[in-house]
């Protein structure tokens, strides 16, 4: 079933091209029509795919692996009992989820159903992508569930809870920690006697305690025992507070006066160090359990301990997890939908999800289960839950985590005071809210802008008059080169020059959280926003650092081994091909092993150092200047191949009797190179170097999944990453579309005098 | 002789260094994938661990829907490739040889194309895949990928072009082809490194892109090799067994590639400027 619109496409498709190949020769034809058809055959495959229809409902979620197996297995048995209804799930990583479901319901698309974490509920309901569900479904069914379970907001109901939690708890392994700690005090004794040295090479490799102390939800109990917490009631940030610094204080006196948990811990470090029985407690949410069990831990459940000093439990964030519907359903899909959900929140169906995988349910009429009742895991936790403070459904909470976390590592890394932390992180938490929040309207501007477009238009216009005038002319003469070019630049500007203007566009824009609809032209005003940032200035440096530092190693590496290798010894071919491998693995694979390989403690790197070098282990991760050496190592490792094959590429066509004339002129290898090599190979290493530096300069994969987004303390962005974190994490399209206007226009003033320094550009043009 | 001897053994000496280098982190994703405990870290160095297992390996064969993620992803892919040599022969064989009007600006075009930060692209492009109801489906992405991996192959195409002589295209025309002839039957067979090239590069921009493809493609049954990769990560608990298996092989195919076509990749990639 090919859709209407493809239909029209490729019958305009074949009238031009039989139109094309009556004037042209036999090859051509042949070749037309080879690319006809396989268009035809794609075409044909990809309307095989499944169409949007009435009857299909596609369900997002952030279901971990054992609650998706419920899921579906729930899902088999409704289209059985609805036999005209299909139902896909498809399991999103949270950002991802959160990003993909604004962009497609913006676009009018998207999954039915969203399935996730309360807190996504603040900007869907902004941005009015959902709807109210108090219209849809009945009092009756909604007096069934734990009020804590339906997420009001402005007196709507958008999102139905199937589960509660999301919690932080104390997990301790039974075989190392009999009986688990009720205060602080408590925690760091039985902390200190496990900590300890057991093959007695000088670094513990027992801890007392571990989670992953790089992200601030997991720091948000010890705020809570300590009597802080992150609004007032008006959601106004209240981080600068004397419970945020002893919190602060609390964990620095953990790691570096008690000693008992580890220097650097990421999510994943934490979570090995518990499976392999190596740390007797930890920190982590009822996600986790499960795993534990898996792993042979013989694991159990305690609410997080007591602040002696406050009296308060550590009061962990819970969050409920649960369905919403896309805004885009018509009357007859939002019925199928309530039929779903009706059909998942069954008492049955939550109880099925609960054994699975350990979650408490919503239903009222569960919590008398002997199941719930009895199951210790599950009593624990809800204990926990009891003792927890719900996560706060504001779109604002964003900006507090994006506040938190640069300096809460900072912190951790040694590198500030909590004092100090306390009050940058208020200070950028305000800061951030206000570039949320900020709505800037001037039809003024906005005019003169659109007037001052249309003037350049007609400038342009009028400047290129005369090619325009010999365009006409000479079509008949250049017909042949047009018609080669055409099929190419026709694909290049649908695909990369439209949204190029598109993006030009809205950097004059206003798009954000509040406008992403209706947003309105409004002049400079986001440019001027980039060049007020502080930051702005400050990771351009870094970025030009970064660029530089990555492309040196790259032509240096490159060309050494492309130097070696044209020596043409024996099994060189072998090496050539072995050398080339960096390049040929996918970027994001090798770009997370690295990440692991960088790691403090189980890193090969350090391992290696310390092993068979016998240095000290590095702290690669933790502190900015070694995370950035790290991010440069990976991608000069992933890059120096391409410049070595273009190196060895050029060193090929130089001609042996150019050497062999300075050999008799006795010439030292050092005036071989300066005199023949380097001036041979420049005119072809000048364009790799180009685009090189063009890469590297907006290389966003590498920084991004080895620092994990900029850590520590986003310190290792560079320009790109640093863009594409405030487009996506604070909804700033406009300011974002600016900033990479900038950008391309900073490479362009590069390129342009790079290529004219150098004289390459008669070999480019 | 001796002092010959003294420095081949230390050029093998660094090559055999760089190689160990450039081949650790591969074998490090490979001892991942045959642990027998499904550990990202661990502080053992060995290469192969104790215990090793294959149970990955089959687990993704038997259990996972990788066959099908394998084959949607060789369609994808194949499809590029061949949709990228063809219009970028073509469109760097006009640059190379005619003078004709906007020919300066589409060679800056080329270039401008790799300045701007593709990820800002993203939602500009997902709202013309909507309207154009490209969305869900190969073509949609097809498209993309051709479009994103053209302005290299042409450049490229272009380069290679340049350093073919004039001379045989006028000795042919001389001769009675037609300019498509002998476009077609004389220089196009000369520039067969730099059409290798071409393919390689097109292939691997669809065989392992990720970002678009998880915009475009929703249907899990249309899912290519690095979204079905992806879908062993989750939030909280990654599958790091079967992702490390799972890379490797998604790597096999583009390393044959390279091995292959090792010796053409030397005398391909011009990038447009050794003259004659």
């Amino acid at each position: 079933m090919v859709n209407k619109f493809t239909a029209d496409i490729l019958k305009l498709l074949v009238l031009i091209i039989s139109s094309v190949i009556k004037g042209s020769s036999n090859g051509m034809k042949k070749l037309f029509i080879l690319f006809l058809s396989t268009l035809i055959f794609v075409i044909s495959f990809s309307s095989c795919s499944p169409q949007k229809d009435e009857n299909e409902l596609v369900i997002w979620h952030t279901m971990r692996p054992e609650e998706t197996k419920v899921l579906q297995s729930q899902l088999v048995r409704f289209m059985k009992l609805n036999p005209g209804i299909k139902v896909h799930q498809l399991f999103k990583e949270t950002e991802e989820m959160r990003s993909g479901f604004i962009v497609a319901a913006i676009g009018g698309q998207g999954p039915d159903l969203v399935y996730g974490p309360s807190d996504q509920i603040g900007p869907f309901e902004e941005m009015k992508i959902i709807k109210p569900l108090e219209e849809i479904f009945d009092e009756e069914f909604l007096s069934n569930f734990n009020e804590k379970g339906l997420i009001y907001r402005n007196g709507h109901l958008w999102q139905i809870a199937d589960k509660l939690g999301n919690h932080l708890t104390l997990v301790y392994n039974k075989d190392l920690v009999p009986i688990p700690p009720k205060t602080d005090i408590e925690l760091i004794e039985i902390g200190k006697k496990l900590s300890i040295d057991k093959n007695g090479d000088g670094r513990i490799d027992q801890y007392g305690l571990v989670w992953n102390y790089t992200e601030p939800y997991f720091f948000i109990p010890f705020l809570t025992g300590y009597g802080g917490w992150i609004f007032d009631s008006l959601a106004v940030p209240t981080l600068n507070s004397e419970a945020m610094v002893k919190g602060l204080k609390f964990i620095q006196s953990l790691r570096d006066k008690h000693k008992i948990i580890p220097n650097e811990a990421d999510y994943n470090v934490a979570d090995v160090l518990f499976k392999e029985g190596r740390a007797g407690m930890i920190i982590n949410g009822d996600w986790s359990w499960a795993s534990y069990g898996n792993a042979g831990i013989n694991y159990g459940i305690a609410p997080l301990p007591i602040i002696t000093e406050t009296g308060l439990h550590c009061s962990p964030m819970i969050s409920p997890k649960g369905f919403s519907i896309n805004i885009n359903l018509d009357s007859s899909k939002t019925e199928k939908a309530k039929l779903l959900i009706e059909y998942l929140m069954k008492p049955e169906n939550q109880l099925e999800a609960s054994k699975a995988a350990k979650t408490f349910p919503t239903r009222k009429e569960l919590y008398d289960d002997p199941f719930i009742q009895d199951d210790p895991i599950l009593t624990n936790s809800r204990l926990q839950i009891e003792l927890g403070t719900p996560l706060p459904i504001v779109t604002e909470m964003r900006a507090i985590w994006d506040a938190m976390r640069p300096s809460y590592q900072a912190v951790l890394g040694g590198s500030i005071t909590p004092e100090k932390a306390a009050a940058q992180m208020q200070k950028s938490a305000i800061k951030k809210i206000e570039e949320l929040r900020e709505d800037f309207q001037d039809p003024v501007s906005g005019l003169i802008i659109q007037i001052m477009f249309l003037l350049a238009a007609a400038i342009t216009l009028f400047l290129m008059r005369k090619s325009i005038v010999a365009f006409f002319v000479n079509i008949k003469k250049d017909g042949f080169a047009y018609l080669l070019a055409m099929p190419a630049v026709l694909v290049m500007v649908a695909v990369i020059f439209y949204p190029f203007f598109y993006n030009i566009v809205l950097s004059f824009s206003n798009m954000n959280l509040s406008h992403i609809n209706d947003w309105t032209i409004v002049g400079f005003y986001q440019y001027v926003k980039v060049f007020q940032e502080p930051q702005f200035y400050e990771i351009f440096l870094k970025t030009i650092l970064w660029t530089s530092a990555n492309i040196f190693f790259h032509v240096t590496i490159g060309v050494f081994l492309a130097l070696l290798l044209n020596k043409n010894l024996p099994g060189t071919p072998l090496f050539r091909t072995l050398l080339i491998l960096p390049w040929a693995v996918p970027q994001y694979i090798v770009a997370l092993t690295w990440r692991g390989m960088f790691n403090y403690e189980y890193g090969s790197i350090n391992l290696i150092l310390v092993k068979f070098l016998s240095m000290s282990p590095v702290e690669w991760l933790k502190s900015p200047f070694e995370a950035f050496v790290a991010v440069i190592i990976t991608n000069v490792w992933l890059g120096f191949p391409f410049m070595m094959i273009i190196a060895l590429g050029a060193l090929q066509s130089i001609p042996a009797e150019l050497y062999e004339a300075a050999d008799i002129d006795g010439a030292k290898w050092y005036h071989k190179l300066k005199n023949i090599t380097i001036p041979l190979i420049k005119p072809v290493m000048i364009p790799a170097i180009t685009l090189g530096v063009i890469w590297t300069f907006n290389n966003l994969n590498v920084v991004w999944l080895v620092s994990n987004a900029g850590e520590p303390s986003d310190s290792t962005h560079i320009l790109v990453s640093y863009v594409y974190k405030a487009a996506f994490n604070m909804y700033r399209y406009g300011y974002a579309a600016a900033f990479s206007v900038i950008l391309f226009l900073i490479l362009l003033a590069f390129g342009l005098t790079f290529l004219r320094k150098t004289k390459a550009t008669e070999s480019v043009y | 002789m001796k002092k010959n001897l003294f420095i081949n053994i230390s050029v093998y000496l660094v090559l055999i260094l760089f190689t160990l280098i450039a081949l650790y982190p591969i074998l490090n994703v490979f001892t991942i994938s045959i642990r027998p405990d499904d550990k990202l870290l661990s502080t053992d160095l060995s290469i192969i661990p104790d215990k090793a297992t294959f149970r990955q390996y089959v687990e993704l064969f038997t259990n996972r829907p990788f066959l099908l993620w394998t084959w949607n992803s060789l369609i994808v892919s194949a499809t590029v490739t061949f949709t990228g040599v063809v219009l970028a022969s073509t469109a760097g064989y006009a640059l190379s040889r005619y003078k004709f009007v906007g020919k300066q600006a589409s060679m800056l075009g080329l270039l401008t194309t790799q300045m701007f930060p593709a990820t800002m692209l993203l939602l500009p492009m997902y709202i013309m895949l909507i309207k154009l109801e490209l969305l869900n489906s190969y073509l949609g992405i097809i498209i993309i990928y051709s479009a994103t991996a053209l302005p290299f192959c042409v450049w490229q195409m272009k380069g290679y072009y340049d350093t073919i002589p004039h001379s045989l295209e006028e000795s042919a025309r001389i001769d009675g082809c037609t300019k498509w002839q002998s476009f077609y039957k004389i220089i196009l067979p000369l520039a067969s490194p730099a059409l290798v090239i071409t393919a390689l590069f097109s292939f691997m921009t669809a065989w392992s892109e990720y970002i678009v493809a998880a915009q475009v493609l929703q249907d899990t049954s249309l899912y290519t090799l690095p979204l079905g990769l992806k879908s062993f990560e989750s939030n909280m608990s990654t599958e790091w067994g079967l992702y490390a298996a799972a890379s490797l092989i998604v790597s096999i195919p583009v390393v044959i590639l390279f091995v292959i076509l090792s010796k053409w990749l030397v005398s391909g990639l011009t990038l447009g400027s050794v003259k004659g």
